[in-house]
């Protein structure tokens, strides 16, 4: 193992992408169970696992990027260029974080029949509804506003981001993506795991009141990201080879 | 871009698409991830009812579980014994549909013994009947999403470097995900509460007071698959195909290496139409609904 | 139904012994068969060394989800793994690079154990949950994830060589059944037999069985990488693990549950 500059870099990149997983999964709308009832506002699920299902979904766009860039006949020069695997992982995310969110939204308006509204804010700060006429009685909002809906496609970026600025230095570090893979969704599971339960399990995106308990998941996350990272740099690639 | 390439991205598709509404349709046969908390509930406010009740750590985890599970056999096969790709897909598919009838089996006997001080039976009928069921749509599901990851490693080029059991647990984490964010909804919001008023979400003080009583007789999980197969599943598996088509097609129709820009410009603009697609959805909502009447009036701003 | 089933009901910290020496014994033990014998047939034994801290792990779980931490059962389950994978990785890696192949699982161990603690800690005291059993219960949760990823990866490399893990569990992408396999085997029980007449012996011969389940998947994957004969041991004896506490899991079900029906309408009294 070569302790240099880079290494530094890398240590860096992996806790940056922690922190960014950390604070995107504080983004996502997420109502949890009551949301499938139609009883809150959000997106019907578990934190973890959206987080986990989008994030994961810029992962494999991130791999096949990188991975083309090596195929590339120019890469001996080139080399890898970071912007484009990290953008491109942010974009799967975000395609599969909003292709949730709007076939959810059918759902909402066409099979509940209920129109969207949140009840934590009495106006949605993009749009300037008003939102406490259109809150059902004995719930606390449903479906996707549109604050929801934006607040949820930033933070699958985040997710999306922090997946692939993950995956990018440990490829570089011990050159198998395979086990960059699975290292990578080991590590976004630690920090989507320590976000959610900062949040309690519900959060409506970045106009709730909890979401300004950031600051606590962003130090969790630096704390544990940091750990895991100084082990994942010491991986190297196989000794002596196979 | 090629047309074979085309071709193999709009079959990805058009399996992603089946795979999440056979996803959310077994999903709701077991009474799975988020309804199910209503589903427990019914018992301990005085309902016990003849729902299953597969509680198998959320569908994510599980659908991922199912997949890689299909994918490590047809691996195997595939890598191991040389065996055609369709027949290593479908024996893995049958592999997981296996454990997901022992899962389920043990979630339903646990869960139902757990309540056992509200006086929720166990009746064996339903885990011979119901149990086959779910299986099936385990295996559809997994089956397709074992092609997809099959199709992105040996077929799409460039070929994805990640082996294909990690890209089934993926994918399986993602359609979960899907399926308990959208389907779920049309069987938790809908039709667990079909007796409520019409066009609002479930009020709390009704929580736990599912429907437990059909056209004639006891409402079974097949009777609710009939039901979410109208919209919940398909809505579902739209969300899904979605997320594979465009997500692969933006990297297909643009070269990932010399057009990477406009690969990403792409995904970008589809991230905006959905956008301004959700905000027509919510302005068409509250147009045709309206506020409900109990409301008391505005509050300045 | 008169027929007696037996029941059983263990300490914590008994069963986190029997846990942590029953599966890192286990793990040795079947290196060692192995590497005398100089075949992979024993292989298994990595399987069924997993079982125990799968036990232990699905222990952890319910004493930590009896809690209630606001985002259900399986996040933690995932949390376990994730800290397990890395671990697992970082063990076998560094003991290979300082020429003590044999330790790795230790060193796996331990940093586990520490991190799990860790993470505890900050569960805590960062964001508030005031949980007492939490730092235990992480740092058993993450040493069981670490030694079931362990357990289930030797069974289908054979060895405990860096080389060989890389070249057969990951490279292959069978981690990733590893991963959620373990994954469900430690949270499945718990989440299975939720309620409040969950009964501990239920719940973890419940992990067993699922545990049983796993073995027949990577026995599965023993087929290509340790050949025919090791994968068709394994299956077997997966299968025969899972039948035997399957039967076992049933009979409890039937002595907790308030009625087991062939068929029938809802219970008398409340029709």
């Amino acid at each position: 193992m070569n302790f240099d500059a880079n290494t530094i870099i890398y240590l860096l990149e992996i806790i940056v992408g922690g922190l960014l997983v950390g604070i995107g999964v504080h983004f996502v709308p997420v109502g949890g169970a009551p949301a499938a009832m139609a009883q809150a506002t959000g997106i019907g699920t578990g934190t973890v696992q959206l987080a986990a299902g989008s994030g994961l979904t810029g992962l494999l766009s991130a791999g096949l990027m990188m991975h083309a860039m090596s195929l590339s006949p120019t890469f001996a020069q080139d080399g890898y260029s970071i912007w484009p695997i990290l953008l491109t992982g942010a974009v799967g995310a975000m395609i599969m974080m909003d292709a949730t969110m709007l076939t959810g939204s059918w759902i909402y308006a066409y099979a509940v029949g209920a129109p969207f509204a949140s009840a934590k804010v009495n106006y949605d700060p993009i749009t300037m509804f008003s939102q406490p006429p259109y809150v059902a009685p004995g719930t606390v909002g449903q479906g996707i506003p549109t604050v929801c809906f934006v607040s949820g496609t930033i933070g699958a970026a985040m997710g999306g981001l922090g997946g692939a600025l993950i995956y990018f230095p440990l490829v570089l570090i011990n050159g198998n993506p395979a086990m960059s893979a699975i290292f990578a969704i080991g590590i976004f599971m630690v920090d989507a795991v320590l976000a959610s339960w900062n949040i309690q399990g519900t959060i409506e995106g970045f106009h709730d009141p909890k979401f300004k308990k950031w600051p606590k998941a962003f130090k969790a996350c630096l704390i544990s990201t940091a750990i895991l990272a100084v082990v994942a740099v010491l991986i190297t690639p196989l000794v002596g080879g196979v | 871009m090629d047309a074979f390439g085309m071709g193999l991205v709009a079959a990805m598709g058009a399996l992603a698409t089946v795979a999440g509404a056979s996803e959310d349709i077994d999903s709701d046969i077991g009474s799975q991830s988020n309804p199910n908390s209503q589903v427990q509930l019914a018992a301990q406010v005085g309902n016990p009812h003849r729902i299953y009740n597969k509680a198998i750590a959320g569908e994510p985890p599980s659908n991922a579980l199912w997949c890689t599970t299909a994918a490590i056999m047809a691996y195997v096969l595939i890598e191991g014994y040389h065996m055609p790709l369709l027949f290593a897909a479908a024996a893995g598919a049958s592999l997981a549909a296996l454990f997901d009838g022992v899962m389920s089996v043990s979630a339903y006997l646990g869960r139902n013994a757990s309540q056992a001080r509200f006086n929720q039976w166990i009746y064996l009928d339903i885990i011979r009947y119901t149990t086959p069921s779910i299986m099936a749509h385990v295996w559809i599901t997994s089956f397709c999403i074992v092609l997809i990851a099959i199709m992105q490693v040996y077929i799409l080029t460039p070929h994805h470097p990640f082996p294909i059991p990690v890209i089934a647990l993926v994918w399986g984490l993602t359609v979960g995900a899907i399926g308990s964010s959208v389907g779920d909804i049309h069987y938790g919001g809908e039709r667990e509460f079909q007796w409520r008023l019409f066009g609002q979400g479930l009020n709390t003080m009704l929580s736990g007071q599912i429907v437990r009583k059909a056209e004639a007789g006891l409402r079974n999980s097949i009777d609710n698959a009939w039901f979410c197969a109208k919209f919940g599943g398909p809505a579902t598996g739209m969300g899904f195909g979605l997320t594979v088509f465009l997500d692969n097609w933006r990297t297909t129709v643009f070269d990932p290496i010399t057009q990477a820009g406009a690969a990403i410009a792409m995904g970008v603009f589809f991230v905006i139409v959905m956008n301004l697609y959700n905000f027509y959805c919510e302005v068409s909502a509250r147009r045709k609904y309206g506020p409900y009447p109990g409301y008391k009036g505005d509050i300045a701003a | 139904m008169a027929e007696t089933v037996k029941g059983f009901k263990i300490d914590p910290k008994k069963l986190r012994i029997y846990g942590l020496v029953g599966s890192v014994v286990g793990i040795y033990l079947a290196y060692i068969l192995n590497s005398v014998t100089g075949t992979n047939i024993f292989s298994f034994v990595g399987a069924l060394a997993a079982l125990f801290s799968v036990v232990w792990g699905a222990n952890a779980v319910r004493r930590v989800c009896a809690y209630g931490i606001g985002t259900g059962v399986p996040s933690i389950g995932m949390l376990s793994l994730g800290m397990g994978v890395v671990a697992v990785l970082f063990g076998l890696s560094i003991a290979e690079q300082m020429g003590i192949g044999l330790l790795g699982v230790i060193i796996a161990l331990v940093y586990s154990l520490i991190f799990g603690y860790v993470v505890g800690l900050i569960a805590n005291r960062v964001m508030g949950f005031n949980i007492p059993v939490m730092e235990e219960g992480l740092t058993d949760l993450s040493g069981a994830g670490t030694l079931a990823i362990l357990g289930w990866s030797f069974a289908i490399s054979g060895s405990l060589g860096y080389a060989d893990i890389v070249h057969s569990v990951i490279n292959t992408g069978f981690l990733a059944i590893i991963f959620i396999c373990g994954g469900l085997a430690i949270l499945h029980p718990f989440n299975a037999n939720l309620g409040p007449d969950e009964t501990q012996d239920r719940t973890l011969i419940n992990g067993v069985m699922v545990g049983g389940l796993s073995t027949v998947a990577t026995g599965v994957c023993a087929l290509m990488t340790l050949g025919l004969a090791a994968g068709m041991v394994q299956i077997v004896v997966g299968f025969a693990v899972w039948y035997y506490f399957f039967v076992w899991f049933f009979r409890l079900a039937k002595r907790d549950a308030s009625a087991v029906v062939g068929t029938g309408l809802l219970p008398p009294t409340v029709q």
